[in-house]
């Protein structure tokens, strides 16, 4: 019965991505002292992790990013009712003021020699947003971009309400078949949607940059195509298969472990 | 001739910006016949292939390939944004 209870307080968090206490205590109709109890033995298994104090606490699924927020944006197939602005960069110019940002994990393990990487590889798959996709959003224009740290991890996520890779690749290269050979494309060639422009090197750095390092992955999402790349790819990978096909933006997630 | 890159910059990333400070810096460049010039990644914090591919690219088609010189630098997203950069040219 204790397990069965542990189960469905784990199943509740995996929902709502966290809960407080007192909301399980509400939604298993079971005494604040038993729940305790059993967070309490959840956080000393490593299945869960607590953030905040007091009766702000919250207990989250440990190593797992927050991504319900991003997953209802991206998900929308209407024009999302909440465009928070703290994460949607409306323009290039915010999404570059924005990566300084990635400085304050530095504090939280981030080595100091990839500080410099972890920029220039969220700078490269946002400002691919905004080349895909200037002028031609599908509704609300830019990308989200929101950094998280859990489990000893980077997590970096970026999305956006554009065309999609395939769209826009296929303008370059007409015989790509389909969403999934243009996600392959985009991260392995030469290749770009903006020629006759001499561009297309982007995602090959941040390829080479994730499959460098065993503690880096990445996965990327665009319509039904799914790439993963690096040791961590399958984690991310995992993440983003919640993710739907339709509509076809596209999302990244990066991945990058902690000292 | 010496160019300090961090005046455009911590963080120098996307084609756009990188084009634009090309630009700038190919109006206030008057070097000398044969003279080299010298990007200077000191105080620059990250750099990305698309902005450093721009600045390149434009560096070169104006003053040649060989005058334009990328000081040494421990900076992992320099080196590895030029290693991307000399790859695919």
């Amino acid at each position: 019965m204790k397990t069965e209870t542990r189960a469905r307080i784990v199943k509740i968090i995996q929902e709502r991505d966290c809960a407080r206490p007192i909301e399980l205590v509400k939604m298993l109709g079971i005494s604040p002292q038993a729940i305790h109890r059993h967070l309490r033995i959840l956080v000393a298994s490593g299945i869960l992790e607590p953030r905040g104090r007091g009766p702000m606490r919250r207990y989250f699924l440990a190593g797992a990013p927050q991504l319900s927020a991003v997953l209802s944006w991206y998900a929308s197939i209407a024009s999302p009712a909440e465009t928070p602005g703290e994460v949607v960069c409306e323009t290039r110019d915010v999404f570059t003021a924005r990566l300084g940002r990635l400085r304050s994990f530095a504090r939280m393990g981030l080595k100091e020699d990839d500080l410099p990487l972890a920029i220039s590889v969220a700078g490269e798959v946002g400002n691919n947003s905004f080349d895909h996709n200037l002028g031609n959003w599908r509704d609300v224009p830019g990308c989200w971009f929101e950094t998280q740290a859990t489990g000893g991890r980077l997590w970096i996520c970026v999305a956006d309400r554009g065309q999609g890779v395939f769209r826009s690749l296929t303008r370059a290269d007409p015989t790509i078949p389909d969403e999934q050979a243009a996600l392959v494309a985009a991260f392995e060639r030469t290749l770009s949607g903006r020629a006759p422009e001499n561009r297309g090197n982007g995602l090959k750095f941040v390829r080479n940059i994730v499959v460098a390092s065993e503690g880096r992955g990445l996965a990327c999402r665009s319509g039904v195509g799914l790439v993963e790349y690096g040791r961590l790819g399958g984690v991310c990978r995992e993440e983003l298969s919640r993710f739907p096909a339709e509509p076809a933006g596209t999302v990244t997630l990066i991945l990058w472990s902690l000292k | 001739m010496r160019i300090r890159l961090k005046q455009y910059g911590e963080i120098l990333t996307s084609r756009p910006a990188g084009r634009e400070a090309a630009l700038a810096m190919k109006a206030r460049l008057r070097p000398a016949a044969g003279e080299p010039i010298e990007l200077d990644f000191d105080g620059v914090l990250s750099v990305g292939p698309s902005w450093l591919d721009e600045v390149l690219g434009a560096l070169r088609a104006e003053y040649g390939r060989e005058r334009v010189i990328c000081l040494p630098t421990k900076n992992l997203s320099v080196i590895e944004s030029l290693r991307v950069i000399d790859s695919g040219r």
